[in-house]
């Protein structure tokens, strides 16, 4: 199942210029949709059965028919700023393809009746910032951007806003916010960015592969879109394949593949043919899975219903060398490092299970710490502002209930490391007290 | 925007049914069915919710996840429960959260004992705790400002403080540094945090992290009493409460009344109070013996005072400044007319407006009051800069623009701070509020010779024409807030001018439909004083009767008096909170005024210029918290003054004096206490008939809703014709002066050992054009004169500065703007100043 879409011309030569882009049938999409009612095209969005491809899966036409109808001022919000560790579809999407990221974005605009649209961007992506910054350029002189846009008496102005590297800033609010200069603080919902999102304003916010794939859909049409992947994960996705695989990389894939496929057939199975000790489904943020659930079909509800997420569609694969202690630390570490700091149980809950997780890898825990490393990221879930919380308390509870007994064999391990050790400190040192028989040989 | 209409709806609270508006939050709707649900972050003052604490989750029927109480309006049917096993696991964890790098210090903190953090662990917490990695580490405490101390270890980062900086203050300087568990408070660079309203952060914090520097270990809430009462250093009488320990004042907070200030403090009367227990304070009767003021008893005092008095009937003059009850007010008026014959006092430090103009713009239908700033549809802030002449309004209107749409116009000489919040900023001449006003008429109502009276008020015809039409299309609730200085006139006589603003500012209200009687819309005045409203509503102006009845004989007014002592007219002045000297326009007219008489008697707490120099009798004047009586807030709410503490020394109410005094030369009084004195001076007034301390109460009473609103007596209706306005002098190589007078000028703050650093040093501002014309650079000396009178300053240049004015301060003593006031054209025109470099800079130059 390697229907390509968006990866069709990835690999072609000079595609991020206007003219190759053109010459491959750039553009006649958007020229087609500006010529549509707004109306039949959120319906064609909705019709496709496009799911947002940033994370959450939230269906993207249904998205754009919650921006109310009106003459006000509208936004329409690229989330380019990837930052879920193991994601970075993106990034090659921005990098060899620029202009169907443009082409999706006029159409999305005049879909919704937005006429200003940023591009948030993270700060680390220089060279796709300037890819897209040049892109954008060449589009305003054909004409494609700026007032009038393709002589349909539309107005579309893009810009591409840099991050300054904070995993918060791809939340849709924490983007909103920094993109209006504060800091990038996640917003309470409701109100959704939808009614008032950028400057108080009608928001449609989307990611980079969700927004590309328009041109494609309208292209293919929208019930040939559809009929691709399987039932409830229509079309396309992007995955980003990664750790110990031996093709690590990214593949265009139709919904509905197994992990096995994926793990074992495009990426070419595991390094050194070791065996898969857990590998995340969505990016660092899904709950693990094991080398038992390597035939789940890999499609949104499917996923969920074994209890994790396709997420942005990061495969990262982790083998039987490594010790998921490490794991679960280097995990949690890193969102602690990310909470943003706003909500309690976030803050306060991802510093803490981070401690707690640090103290079993050094072996200065006991089992009983486990429990509470679980009854600590159940306070987490459910009860954030967000979901970075959650983003860390799924994939560490997640741990620590399926390996309870490698965490448990660590320990144990560790603890008697350090007992060994502190014995042989004691022995080689020279006795600093001499008890009862040094005090009498002094008379 | 006017003020939504609140609809009844009903809800149900783990099985309560309850009644509330629609829209409430539920937060707040379930307390008016006694259920009580936790918070920290929210604070429905600071604006939208955040949902940041997390503490307020609870559990509402038909939606999955739980929710904070805090950003969920309530609907009606809605059913929602607070104790299910659920939501008190998220409250318990939490509450654990929240503990887990918060020190145990309580027994040393501050906080201890009225912590809602302690609260709320006792109430919803589980009371153990499973952490057992070390706690977060700062240094602490450190110096936020002089004024707060913040402990960031006990921060629980709820933002309200950082909220109020940028939300309400919109000083900006307070943000959250880093991230994560390792978020801290504190300004961008580091700098202090200073600015007028800090010292709210304070009361904000629900934990011990911020904590007053004038308060810390002087006591703990065990050890104290709440004493109500009403804060009189400025026209915004913000309701303040007294901590006392031991009879003496500790702190002051805030004592949230919507109606007057919205439950926030400006810092000079947060750390004021200080200014009670200092040495400085005169707290005993003092006579001029051999040039020199003298400690006595109150006997010899009250002898001496009434002989002096006695010697000069018919030939005494008396002011009452802005901190004067209307019981003292009342009484000085009394021995004044009852047994000195004399008509001469005044409240005001200069202009005379005529009686019927001045009923006509204090009507109850003319009437505005402070919520309506909130949601009137366009507010205009004429000549008068809230926040420092009645800082409390400042926050107010920032509000208003900011949650409810309100359309801001000021129109002002200085730059002012609400310019940029502000829709239209117009600036006119210095001096020639009376010149613009007339131009803004004219403008309004689309008649006369706009662009003639612009060029009189140094206005540009462009925006004063943008302003009119904005006000005419806002909508119906405009309100204007002028400024007293607008009507201060010029000239000596009954200040010509002076009634002309007042005609002009009429007429265009009048226009605007604002003497309807319609609520939402009308005029706010800004006095120069605290108490200004209600002394002239007893009638402590020379020309009007109590009640704004017209009085049997006219007296001279502030100017007038001052010329009269120059000329031996009047021989003796009663100064009644008042130093003409140090804080009225005109320092050295004044200075030979009191060197003149042949006696001063004066009520003051600090021996201020004119006290120190020219009194033979001082009596000690009670501080804020030692006195009792009435006072009228600018938008006709008569408040009580409660003592919190015994008076210091040998300090006696003033009333008491007065009393003596009145007695003592022949006049009648059987008033025993302040509240009989209140009495008296309700049945003189028509429209206070009646009123009682009881009535008046925590929160005060409007005059204007109660039925004896009606006696107020008609003013004058018009139509009213103008004058043509007093033009602003063309400047030719010279500055037009303007003045202000900054918040912290007074004399608490410079004694107030907290507020001390604040106390302002003359500075003159001008725009950077004007300063490289002369070579000045910012921060560099300079002499600004006037004929021969001349003031030191430092150039301070600001961008926004009008071109071709230079700003200094009042009411700062020698220093002082006033001592040039007096350099005016034979006409009565407004002054030209220059400015020139000074020091070593002119020789290094």
């Amino acid at each position: 199942m390697s229907t390509k879409l968006l990866f069709e011309n990835i690999d072609e030569p000079g595609l991020h210029t206007l003219d190759v882009y053109r010459r491959r049938g750039g553009y006649a999409m958007a020229e087609q949709a500006l010529a549509m009612a707004r109306d039949s095209l959120v319906t064609a969005l909705k019709d496709s059965g496009l799911r947002g491809r940033g994370g959450a899966g939230f269906p993207m036409g249904l998205k754009a028919s919650f921006i109310p109808q009106g003459k006000m001022d509208k936004y329409l919000v690229c989330n380019a700023d990837e930052s879920e560790p193991g994601t970075f579809k993106d990034r090659e999407l921005m990098q060899k393809n620029p202009h169907s990221l443009i082409e999706g974005m006029i159409i999305a605009a005049y879909a919704v009746g937005a006429n200003k649209a940023f591009i948030f961007i993270r700060g680390e992506y220089v060279q796709q910032a300037e890819i897209l910054e040049a892109a954008i350029a060449e589009a305003k002189q054909a004409g494609l951007l700026g007032p009038n846009v393709l002589g349909r008496g539309v107005d579309l102005d893009m810009w591409v806003h840099r991050g300054a590297g904070a995993y918060i800033c791809g939340e849709e609010t924490g983007l909103l916010d920094a993109l209006e200069g504060r800091r990038g603080n996640p917003r309470l919902k409701p109100p959704f960015p939808a009614n008032q999102g950028l400057y108080q304003g009608p928001t449609l916010i989307n990611n980079v592969e969700t927004l590309t794939a328009i041109p494609y859909i309208l292209r293919i049409g929208a019930e040939a879109y559809a009929g691709l992947g399987v039932e409830k994960s229509s079309g396309t996705k992007l995955i980003s394949v990664s750790g110990n695989v031996k093709r690590p990389g990214n593949y265009e894939i139709e919904l509905g593949m197994t992990g096995r496929d994926i793990i074992y057939g495009l990426a070419g199975g595991i390094e050194d043919d070791r065996e898969v000790l857990l590998w995340f489904p969505g990016g660092s943020s899904s709950p693990v899975l094991t080398k038992d659930d390597l035939d789940t079909v890999y499609a949104y509800d499917e996923l969920a219903a074994a209890g994790t997420m396709l997420g942005s569609g990061a495969i990262i694969v982790v083998d039987d060398r490594h010790s998921v202690v490490d794991v679960a630390v280097k995990t949690a570490s890193f969102y602690k490092h990310e909470s943003c700091g706003k909500c309690t149980p976030c803050r306060e809950g991802t510093s803490w299970t981070t401690k707690l997780l640090q103290r079993i890898q050094i072996g200065e825990a006991t089992p009983m710490d486990l429990d509470v490393i679980s009854s600590v990221c159940d306070q987490i879930m459910g009860n954030c502002l967000c979901v970075l919380g959650d983003a860390m308390a799924m994939p560490v509870a997640s741990m620590v209930t399926k390996f309870r007994p490698q965490f448990e064999q660590h320990l144990e391990r560790a603890r008697s490391e350090n007992e060994a050790r502190l014995l042989a400190e004691l022995q080689t040192t020279e006795p600093v007290l001499l008890g009862a028989g040094a005090l009498a040989s002094q008379h | 925007m006017p003020r939504p209409e609140l609809q009844q709806i009903t809800f149900t609270v783990d099985g309560r049914e309850i009644e509330a508006p629609a829209g409430t939050m539920l937060a707040d709707a379930a307390k008016l069915g006694d259920v009580d649900i936790p918070v920290f972050c929210y604070e429905p003052k600071l604006g939208a919710p955040v949902g940041a604490c997390r503490m307020c989750l609870v559990e509402i029927e038909g939606i999955p996840k739980l929710q904070t109480a805090c950003s969920t309006p309530v609907r009606d049917g809605m059913v929602v429960d607070t104790e299910s096993a659920r939501v008190k696991a998220a409250q318990e964890s939490v509450v654990e959260f929240l503990l887990l790098n918060h020190p145990l210090d309580c027994p040393v903190c501050d906080k201890g004992g009225e912590c809602p953090l302690q609260d709320i662990s006792f109430g919803w917490g589980r009371g153990t705790s499973r952490f057992q990695e070390p706690k977060r580490h700062f240094q602490k405490p450190v110096e936020l400002s002089p004024l707060i101390a913040i402990d960031r270890e006990r921060c629980i980062l709820c933002y309200r403080c950082v909220r109020f900086s940028q939300e309400v203050s919109e000083d900006y300087q307070l943000v959250l540094n880093e991230r994560g568990a390792a978020t801290y408070v504190g300004t961008f660079d580091g700098h202090p945090y200073v600015a007028p309203f800090s010292g709210n952060i304070i009361e904000l914090c629900p934990v011990g992290a911020l904590t007053s520097q004038a308060y810390r270990f002087r006591a703990r809430p065990w050890d104290i009493e709440q004493s109500g009462s009403v804060c009189t250093m400025c026209p915004g009488q913000c309701n303040i409460s007294y901590t006392v320990r031991d009879d003496r004042v500790m702190r002051v907070l805030s004592r949230d009344n919507e109606d007057v200030d919205d439950g926030w403090l400006c810092d000079r009367g947060r750390f004021a109070y200080q200014s009670t227990y200092v040495d400085e304070r005169i707290t005993q009767p003092l006579v001029r013996e051999a040039g020199e003021l003298t400690p006595v008893s109150w006997d010899r005092a009250i002898a001496e005072a009434s002989k002096l008095l006695q010697g000069s009937v018919g030939q005494v003059g008396a002011l009452a400044g802005g901190s004067t009850s209307n019981e003292e007010g009342w009484l000085l008026r009394r021995l004044m007319t009852e047994t000195l014959e004399s008509r001469d006092f005044d409240s005001r430090p200069s202009g005379v407006v005529s009686v019927g103009l001045q009923a006509a713009l204090d009507a109850p239908e003319a009437q505005a009051t402070v919520p309506d700033l909130e949601w009137a549809h366009a507010v205009l802030v004429l000549d008068t800069e809230p926040v420092d002449d009645m800082p409390v309004l400042d926050l107010r209107l920032r509000k208003g623009v900011r949650r409810n749409g309100l359309r801001l116009a000021v129109a002002s000489s200085r730059p002012s701070s609400l310019d940029p919040n502000a829709e239209l900023s117009v600036r006119f001449a210095p001096g020639a509020g009376e010149a613009f006003v007339c131009a803004l008429d004219a403008a309004i109502g689309g008649v006369g010779d706009v662009t003639g009276l612009c060029q009189a008020a140094g206005a540009d015809p462009e925006a004063v024409g943008a302003l009119g039409r904005m006000l005419r299309e806002a909508g119906e609730d405009v309100v204007v807030v002028w400024g007293e200085r607008l009507t201060h006139g010029l000239g000596d006589g009954p200040a010509r001018n002076a009634d002309n603003a007042a005609r002009a500012l009429l007429k265009l209200s009048g226009r605007l439909g604002l003497l309807d009687g319609r609520t939402g819309a009308g005029l706010l005045q800004v006095p120069s004083g605290g108490n200004s409203r209600g002394l002239r509503e007893i009638g402590f102006l020379p020309n009007v009767a109590p009640g704004f009845s017209d009085p049997a004989a006219v007296g001279r007014g502030s100017r007038q008096i001052a010329q009269a002592a120059i000329d031996g007219e009047i021989r003796a002045l009663y100064l009644l909170h008042a130093d003409p000297v140090a804080s009225f326009p005109d320092r050295a007219v004044w200075e030979q005024a009191l060197g003149a008489a042949s006696g001063v008697i004066a009520h003051a707490a600090f021996l201020t210029d004119g006290v120190r120099e020219h009194a033979t009798v001082v009596f000690p004047s009670e501080a804020g918290a030692e006195k009792e009586g009435t006072i009228t807030h600018p938008d006709g709410r008569l408040q009580r003054l409660r003592p919190a503490v015994r008076r210091q020394g040998d300090a006696r109410p003033a009333w008491q004096t007065l009393t003596q005094l009145l007695t003592s030369l022949g006049g009648e009084s059987t008033a025993l206490t302040s509240m009989m004195v209140t009495s008296e001076l309700a049945e003189a007034v028509p429209f206070y008939a009646g009123i009682t301390h009881d009535e008046i109460g925590g929160f005060g009473v409007r005059w204007q809703d109660r039925d004896a609103a009606a006696s107020f007596p008609a003013g004058d209706t018009g139509p009213f014709t103008l004058d043509a306005p007093v033009a602003a002098p063309a400047v030719n190589g010279a500055l037009r002066l303007g003045s202000f007078r900054s918040v912290w000028a007074s004399p608490e703050v410079e004694h107030a050992p907290a507020l001390k650093f604040l106390s302002p040093k003359q500075r003159a501002e001008l725009n950077p054009d004007d300063a490289a014309e002369r070579g000045i650079r910012h921060g560099q000396p300079v002499r600004v004169s006037a004929g021969g009178a001349a003031v030191h300053a430092v150039a301070h240049l600001r961008t926004t500065s009008p071109r071709g004015s230079v700003f200094l301060e009042t009411g700062i003593g020698a220093r002082s703007a006033d001592v040039l006031r007096d350099d005016r054209d034979e006409a009565g025109g407004l002054p030209t100043v220059s400015v020139e470099l000074v020091g070593s800079e002119v020789a290094a130059g």
